[in-house]
């Protein structure tokens, strides 16, 4: 057992709310290759870094701060599905750490309610645990592949708050990365490249929610891109992407009468297919654009 | 001893003062506030724009942040807080990582969006999100369908958050009510009734 690695499962909103089957789907496969998840009991909203941020940063400190004393209690480090809780809860836990004058003020209000920001734990997000030889490795992850996802041409939508900005992050090249499609391909999958690959998916800083018209001519734009080189699916790290990809492409339907039909994979979901876990078993039904075509690609 | 400089030729002086770029309603404080919240030296912008050339809603708005930054060395104040355009920005860091000044312009709009908030200046779907995780501790709250689905997939029907656990949620509430943001959300959504 000592090769095994523990962290605190920090769930984030959209996960567990709207895409229960990435939660399980993450609990199950990282188990696989040796990550065990544990609850981070009482964790609430990362919360939203661009409605939070926007409002007022002070906030989104001490509420992502609040996050991380949980994990902090637990004296376990913490990882998460999505690009949206990484930045709030890495960026928070990574300035408050280098920045004395930042973090006095967040334990000043984090003492109201007991607690204090000590700096003691780091914040990984699960694909990147995948991708690090010392925790897990590409072969590792190749290993617990028990159906290899063979023919499906997958493309990679990186997202935005995971690497970028590059020079506070510790990913490297934000314009081409390919780490993720070395995830891809360990499945057994064909990784495509698109153009503009690094193109947001036009959810984020509250822009869905102020206007959802502009959001979604911002993912139409990643559709069309996606179209011309023929991908099978589109596969993200990020819950929130996932939702605009997915459900957006509902919405472009209403809106703009253009059909895609791509479906969208969590990275979680995609590495549970290729460990032999059942469509049920990730709630796939509860895509709003439908996975079928995907799946009779691979089973 | 101040020393004026000036043309020799008095009439090129006083055609060339009349040009002199002056505007009226500036507040040079606007900058130092953009760049203490925003954590970034918005000043040293040389208005390349590679940001707006790297930003996704610029080819479908007229949200320029080239603009916005201009703007707030020029001390544009009320412009810049007042123009819907300031709430086009998805955040990508797009700008930020190509900025040849290795500047933030994404952190430049996000304290601008901080200051236009204590204008009351805020989209409603901002203020909405504040008041579910004032509610419930999520953004996006647990629904009666996906309990159905959690359980199905062997999950508990409340995940291990403040769903869970809402002896987690006084402490949230408290540090919302430290910054009077709950107050404030309501009030604000409440005048735009």
């Amino acid at each position: 057992m000592s090769n095994r690695h523990q962290y605190a499962f920090f769930l984030g909103c959209i996960a567990p709310n709207r895409y229960p089957g990435i939660e399980a789907a993450a609990i199950k496969t990282s188990a696989n290759v040796g990550i065990d998840l544990l609850p981070l009991k009482g964790a609430s909203c990362c919360p939203a870094p661009g409605a939070f941020g926007s409002i007022d940063l002070n906030v989104w400190y001490a509420m992502a701060a609040r996050n991380v004393v949980l994990a902090e209690q637990m004296k376990t480090d913490i990882t998460l599905i999505c690009n949206g809780c990484y930045k709030s809860i890495w960026e928070v836990n990574h300035k408050l750490k280098h920045n004395d004058e930042l973090r006095d003020g967040v334990n000043e209000v984090l003492k109201e309610i007991d607690m204090e920001f000590k700096g003691t734990v780091d914040v990984w997000h699960l694909a990147e645990l995948y991708y690090d030889p010392k925790i897990v490795g590409i072969k590792k992850l190749a290993d617990s592949v028990t159906r290899p996802l063979t023919g499906a041409k997958i493309a990679v939508h990186y997202g935005c708050h995971l690497m970028k900005p590059a020079k506070e992050r510790h990913f490297g090249d934000t314009e081409n990365p390919m780490w993720i499609e070395e995830l891809v391909a360990a499945l057994g999958a064909e990784p495509v490249q698109y153009r503009n690959k690094m193109q947001c998916c036009g959810a984020g800083g509250g822009v869905r929610g102020y206007d959802i018209a502009h959001a979604l001519d911002i993912t139409n734009e990643k559709m069309i891109n996606l179209q011309e080189v023929g991908a099978d699916a589109l596969t993200e790290v990020c819950p929130f992407c996932q939702l605009q990809y997915d459900r957006g492409q509902i919405e472009i339907e209403e809106k703009f009468g253009i059909t895609w039909g791509l479906p969208i994979l969590h990275y979680n979901e995609l590495l549970g297919l290729a460990q032999g876990m059942s469509p049920d078993e990730l709630a796939l039904d509860l895509h709003a654009v439908s996975v079928e075509p995907f799946l009779k690609k691979i089973l | 001893m101040a020393v004026k400089k000036d043309y020799k030729d008095q009439k090129l002086a006083e055609r060339l003062r009349d040009r002199k770029y002056y505007i009226p309603d500036s507040n040079p404080e606007f900058i130092k506030d953009v760049e203490k919240i925003g954590r970034t030296a918005a000043h040293m912008c040389y208005q390349c724009g590679t940001c707006t050339g790297s930003c996704p809603s610029a080819p479908r708005s007229s949200y320029r942040i080239r603009l916005f930054m201009r703007k707030a060395i020029l001390g544009l104040e009320e412009e810049a807080l007042t123009d819907p355009d300031l709430w086009l920005c998805t955040t990508c860091y797009s700008c930020t990582d190509r900025c040849p000044r290795d500047l933030a312009p994404t952190d430049a709009i996000m304290a601008m969006r901080n200051l236009a908030f204590k204008r009351d200046i805020v989209p409603r779907n901002f203020l909405k999100t504040a008041q579910l995780i004032y509610q419930s501790g999520h953004g996006v709250p647990n629904n009666a369908a996906n309990r159905v689905a959690r359980e199905k997939l062997g999950l508990e029907a409340e995940p291990e958050t403040t769903h869970k656990y809402p002896e987690y949620l006084p402490g949230i509430r408290k540090i919302m009510d430290h910054y009077r943001l709950k107050e404030n959300a309501d009030r604000i959504l409440a005048e735009g009734e």
